[in-house]
């Protein structure tokens, strides 16, 4: 896919992002591009501060076996803000992200509603291209 | 005279464990019941805020969404924000109980307002729910004064950007947004650059003050920053989004903030306020229960002319340098949008 130079993937540790991720380090890598793994850290991130990390790392950590990839040589953001919102933020600068990655269901899921869905708000309010990765 | 919102049943938005809980709203009434009001205390009957005031700053599909969200069940609408069965009613109740208040000043022409309520509301922008808030119930009751003609003025001293009330008002010349808070922190906006579209541009105004930072700081940065903003504004009513999580003791944030701090904020904001009964402050965070109940005491008793604070104002934490840097970066982001209309 022509164009796409730099990738946000979003990531809250669930099996569904651990698929977005999953997708996404391997179309960088069939499209020479850079990825941005992103983790917003939410209002009640605060209180399990040090969990939550760990549990993050050891998630995309898990991933990076899996594809192969060193896990030092992946980017992790985090990122205060609602996962959307934060999403959102990619695609402006400093990452300047031209496609956005998503599973189908985070940790809020759902079924059934356009409320509680990260991917499908997101599809709705971004201004760059949507990936949503079916859970496989 | 102070003015609040009727007995609010929010037994039935709770998620057990989670920190925006029934038991706040009950701190907030002990700390009412502290000031000792007798006589000197209303309480307005119970109101439910109806579609047409409610679509005045949410999406009517975001309501339909979210009404039937809530009717089959509720859940987590993120990783921090839950509804439940009963939640999409008590937001209503919520939201109608800043317009009774406001209604009562106006009536009275006196007094100062106080909306006690939950969930909180300036997170929740037209068409999302997110940091605990579902309706924005500061945002309802702007909409409602402005359609009436007034100039309203929005203070948020909460910890927390209040992003939602932001993004409602972004282009709208006759609200004025003004916010102090934490920064870099949760929900990641509230930079000093961001200042209003551009049909509105200057009526935004961000306060960031770094974590540590004491109450001092945050006076400053409203005296030297907001007050001439405010001031060529000229509202004609003052609403304030009074979350009390700057407290020290909070243990969502870090801010630096005792109950003195609290009062003297509630001083200088009811001093941009044009007249008495112009002037109502509405609950948004405060999770500390002890904290939030003395705060609430301290800063509805200075407006009340009476000292309630139990603790000193703050003074010597960090931020001073931080202040002066966001008003240089809100003055050259409004040189540029002028000067290019970007």
């Amino acid at each position: 896919m022509q164009g796409i130079r730099t990738i946000a993937i979003g990531f809250d540790g669930s099996s569904d992002a651990q698929g977005a991720v999953l997708w996404g380090l391997n179309f960088a890598h069939d499209n020479d591009a850079l990825v941005v793994v992103v983790h917003a850290k939410g209002l009640l991130a605060r209180f399990e501060p040090t969990v939550v990390n760990e549990e993050i790392e050891a998630s995309l950590a898990h991933v990076c076996d899996e594809v192969g990839v060193a896990r030092s040589s992946v980017r992790l953001e985090v990122v205060d803000g609602d996962a959307c919102s934060v999403m959102l933020r990619m695609a402006q600068p400093p990452v300047s992200a031209d496609l956005l990655v998503v599973g189908t269901r985070g940790q809020s899921a759902h079924a059934g509603h356009l409320l509680g869905s990260t991917s499908l708000e997101l599809a709705q309010h971004s201004p760059i291209p949507v990936v949503i990765v079916p859970r496989s | 005279m102070l003015i609040i919102n009727g007995h609010l049943d929010d037994a039935g938005h709770e998620d057990v464990g989670h920190p925006e809980r029934p038991e706040r709203l009950r701190a907030v009434l002990r700390g009412i019941n502290e000031l000792h009001l007798d006589g000197d205390l209303l309480a307005v009957a119970p109101y439910s805020a109806s579609r047409a005031e409610l679509a005045r700053v949410h999406d009517a599909t975001y309501l339909d969404e979210l009404g039937a969200y809530c009717y089959e069940g509720g859940g987590d609408l993120d990783a921090d924000t839950y509804a439940t069965y009963d939640s999409w009613s008590i937001a209503q109740f919520a939201a109608g109980a800043g317009l009774a208040v406001i209604k009562e000043l106006q009536i009275r022409d006196d007094g100062v307002g106080f909306v006690a309520v939950r969930p909180p509301g300036h997170h929740a922008s037209r068409d999302r729910a997110m940091g605990f808030c579902l309706l924005n119930n500061i945002a309802v009751a702007a909409a409602e004064l402005t359609s009436q003609g007034e100039r309203v003025l929005i203070v948020d001293w909460d910890v927390h950007h209040g992003n939602g009330t932001q993004s409602i008002f972004w282009d709208d010349p006759n609200v004025m947004y003004v916010s102090t808070h934490q920064w870099p922190f949760y929900p990641g906006s509230g930079a000093p650059y961001e200042i209003g579209g551009l049909d509105a541009l200057g009526t935004t105004v961000n306060l960031p003050v770094p974590a540590g930072a004491t109450g001092d700081v945050v006076r400053q940065a409203l005296l030297d920053t907001a007050t001439p903003a405010i001031e060529e504004f000229a509202p004609t009513w003052v609403l304030v989004s009074a979350g009390f999580d700057a407290h020290r003791s909070d243990p969502m944030a870090d801010l630096a903030l005792s109950n003195g701090d609290f009062a003297e904020l509630a001083i200088l904001t009811a001093s941009f306020a044009p007249r008495p009964g112009r002037l109502a402050l509405f609950l948004e965070g405060g999770y500390e229960l002890g904290a939030l109940q003395s705060s609430v005491t301290s800063s509805l008793g200075a407006l009340l002319g009476a000292d309630f604070a139990s603790e000193r104002p703050t003074h010597g934490g960090p931020g001073s340098d931080a202040v002066a840097n966001a008003k240089e970066a809100r003055f050259a982001a409004l040189r540029i949008a002028r000067d290019t209309g970007l």
